[in-house]
């Protein structure tokens, strides 16, 4: 068989990307009575457990620039940002008349309101606000979290018809170790050759495996390295850049496209965190549970939706992740009315000057359409980098 | 160390490209080309005024260390980087007038004020606003309208003796006003004199708010050759209260985007070389 270029491959993401309506999935159900798909919302729910009970997670993430938010804007006021109207604007458009049940993170207020709503407005979907810890001792914060992750289990096991025994979701956890190590692989292999892996590609890859069932998302991930690695692109005198505060609401493609355009290579990112929220393996002998709880804990991602203890640690996630991935500065991209990330931008600057990173921050929507504007800020910041940056 | 460097300027009128050769900190102008757009692509522009360049220079593409594109050039295929057009104009102003410590970009769609330092560092900047009053491509509608040729506009606007001000504020109105100039009888030289005029105070306005009020200010860009306009800038200047800044523009103003381009292409190569990072053109 002849193996897939990059090309066909991006295609392919990109089509599951544009599908509004999520035929993959609606087909993935339909292909056998009896399977069910729940819908999860940013920035991380346990996969593993929806897996376990033989369903498809399937990750929302609003509608993105396509979509024409009509019903959506009567639910909300103003002042909050684009990604609960044009999620409701999916669900009474009937879009997601097909999924059994949704999860909505603890991320923020909006989010945690848009749970309750979504009980209301669609009384016979599995709705769940998803809480996760505040504490991150094992006895206070992993106990508890075990609890919530045991009461979503028993609640998929009922939903579903069948308990989900320990078996389950040993193997669905290293169905997605395997499907993390991937990730790492790709976004480690952007670090040392972003010319190679384009932040748009990337970006898709990573969408296309909020559609797809795991083992397909990783085949298309093991396929993509390889195809990549097989053709040199060529090298452009672009600046390092890690890109931040987009956990939640996603940018246009065209703002991401914008960015490498304008002369920066995107070498970290925080887009669609539940790819690679925990990062390490997690261990497929014992409690199942217990050792979701003890990642969650020890071995997860930093972001400012996840509650940090340690005042002088604040930030310094971003630091590292500048030292790992050789950046030369970071890009503070923001949903407009994004309260995790705006509120905590200005702490997160305060650690990146103490180390003397540069930094540019602007605010985008999901349907932004005037990348110009961007691309001034982003170019501009790039030539400051290239030609002054140590001077 | 010698490097061979190009500069492409992709404007909104017309494609610039220069060829430099850099060698032990002096730097010597190759070749350059100019290409008028007129609806054609862009891109493929700046392809053939790269080829020109490097025919007129006997250089061959791959004796070419870095590409360096400017202006709308991101998506030229061949690019090693890319800078913007405040940042490469700055550095193209003080390579063609070291005195200057602004420079006036006038070009078919905006205008931008930057104040830099004597390396070419970008203190501060300001561009005109989306209305195209203060571009050169309203000059050039204008001009169509009144049947003269682009090149006579700067002549004429010299030989003005009561100009008419037109709107500065929106490129519709001002093209109303030009209309009842017409009909009104007003001649040709003091309706571009009243043009000029009106985008000389914007354009005196944008060097005030970035502090650009004293010292030499380098017109740049494609309309730096209409004496007209700076003359009518340098009265504008002597009308501001607080302004007394020279304008002055340089025979090959319209290459400041270009030139900037290549000789920062050039110390960008160098860096790269030192750390052993040397960018490939494509």
């Amino acid at each position: 068989m002849t193996m897939p270029d990059t090309a066909t491959i991006v295609a392919r993401a990109s089509a599951l990307f544009e599908d509004l309506h999520f035929s993959s999935a609606r087909e993935w159900k339909s292909a056998v009575p009896g399977r069910k798909v729940i819908g999860y919302m940013p920035i991380y729910v346990p996969r593993e457990i929806i897996h376990a009970a033989g369903m498809l997670p399937l990750g929302i993430v609003g509608g993105g620039d396509q979509l024409e938010v009509i019903h959506g804007d009567a639910y909300y006021q103003s002042y909050i940002c684009r990604i609960p109207r044009s999620t409701i604007e999916l669900g009474v458009s009937g879009r997601l008349d097909f999924v059994d049940g949704m999860l909505f993170p603890s991320i923020c207020d909006v989010i945690r309101n848009l749970s309750g709503m979504w009980k209301l407005m669609f009384p016979n979907v599995y709705s769940r606000y998803f809480d996760v810890p505040q504490n991150y001792r094992d006895d206070i914060g992993g106990n508890y979290y075990a609890q919530e992750l045991a009461e979503l289990r028993d609640a998929l096991g009922e939903l579903g018809g069948a308990p989900i025994t320990d078996d389950a979701l040993r193997a669905s956890i290293a169905a997605y170790n395997e499907n993390r190590r991937l990730v790492r692989e790709l976004y480690d292999y952007r670090i040392a050759q972003p010319w190679q892996a384009p932040a748009a590609e990337v970006y898709l890859l990573m969408r296309a495996g909020l559609a797809l069932p795991v083992e397909q998302h990783t085949e298309l991930l093991r396929d993509y390295l390889a195809a990549a690695r097989a053709v040199e692109r060529p090298r452009r005198d672009n600046c390092r850049v890690v890109v931040t505060g987009v956990f939640c609401e996603q940018p246009p493609l065209n703002l991401i496209k914008s960015l490498e355009l304008a002369g920066c290579y995107v070498v970290d990112d925080d887009l669609l965190l539940v790819t690679r929220w925990l990062t390490a393996d997690v261990a497929t002998d014992g409690d199942p549970l217990q050792n979701l709880a003890r990642a969650f804990l020890h071995h997860s991602e930093s972001t400012a939706a996840k509650y940090e203890p340690n005042a002088r640690e604040k930030g310094q996630h971003l630091v590292r992740a500048v030292q790992r991935s050789k950046a030369e500065g970071v890009i503070f991209a923001s949903p407009s009315f994004c309260d995790p990330a705006l509120l905590d931008r200005p702490m997160l600057q305060h650690a990146l000057s103490g180390a003397g990173i540069p930094y540019v921050s602007f605010k985008y929507a999901e349907n932004s359409g005037q990348m110009q504007p961007i691309r001034e800020q982003a170019g501009t910041f790039a030539d400051s980098i290239k030609l002054w940056s140590g001077q | 160390m010698t490097t061979i460097t190009a500069g492409i300027d992709v404007g909104t009128g017309a494609v610039k490209a220069v060829l430099m050769r850099v060698q032990d900190g002096n730097t010597e102008w190759l070749s350059r080309s100019t290409l008028r757009i007129r609806q054609r692509d862009p891109i493929e522009l700046a392809r053939l005024c790269f080829d020109q360049v490097l025919e007129d220079a006997k250089i061959g593409e791959k004796q070419v260390n870095y590409v360096a594109t400017t202006g709308e050039g991101e998506s030229v295929p061949f690019h090693t980087g890319h800078f913007y057009s405040m940042t490469t104009h700055a550095r193209g102003a003080i390579y063609l007038d070291p005195e200057a410590r602004a420079a006036l970009d006038v070009g078919a769609l905006h205008g931008r004020a930057i104040s830099m330092d004597e390396r070419g560092k970008v203190l501060k900047y300001k561009m005109t606003s989306q209305c195209a009053s203060g571009s050169g491509q309203f000059l050039e509608n204008i001009a169509r309208y009144l049947g003269i040729a682009q090149d006579e506009i700067g002549g004429l606007s010299k030989q003005a003796d009561n100009p008419e001000v037109v709107s500065s504020i929106c490129a519709v109105l001002a093209e109303t006003d030009v209309i009842n100039m017409v009909s009104r009888g007003i001649s040709p030289q003091n309706i571009v004199k009243g043009i000029h005029l009106s985008m000389a105070s914007r354009l005196v306005k944008l060097l005030k708010s970035i502090d650009a009020s004293t010292g030499v200010v380098l017109a740049t860009g494609g309309l730096a050759l209409d004496a007209g306009l700076v003359d009518a800038l340098n009265e504008e200047t002597g009308n501001m209260k607080g302004m007394s800044a020279r304008i002055r523009a340089h025979a090959d103003s319209p290459f400041a985007g270009a030139l900037g381009a290549a000789l920062w292409g050039a110390y960008r190569y160098d860096r790269l070389v030192e750390r052993g990072e040397i960018a490939r053109a494509a």
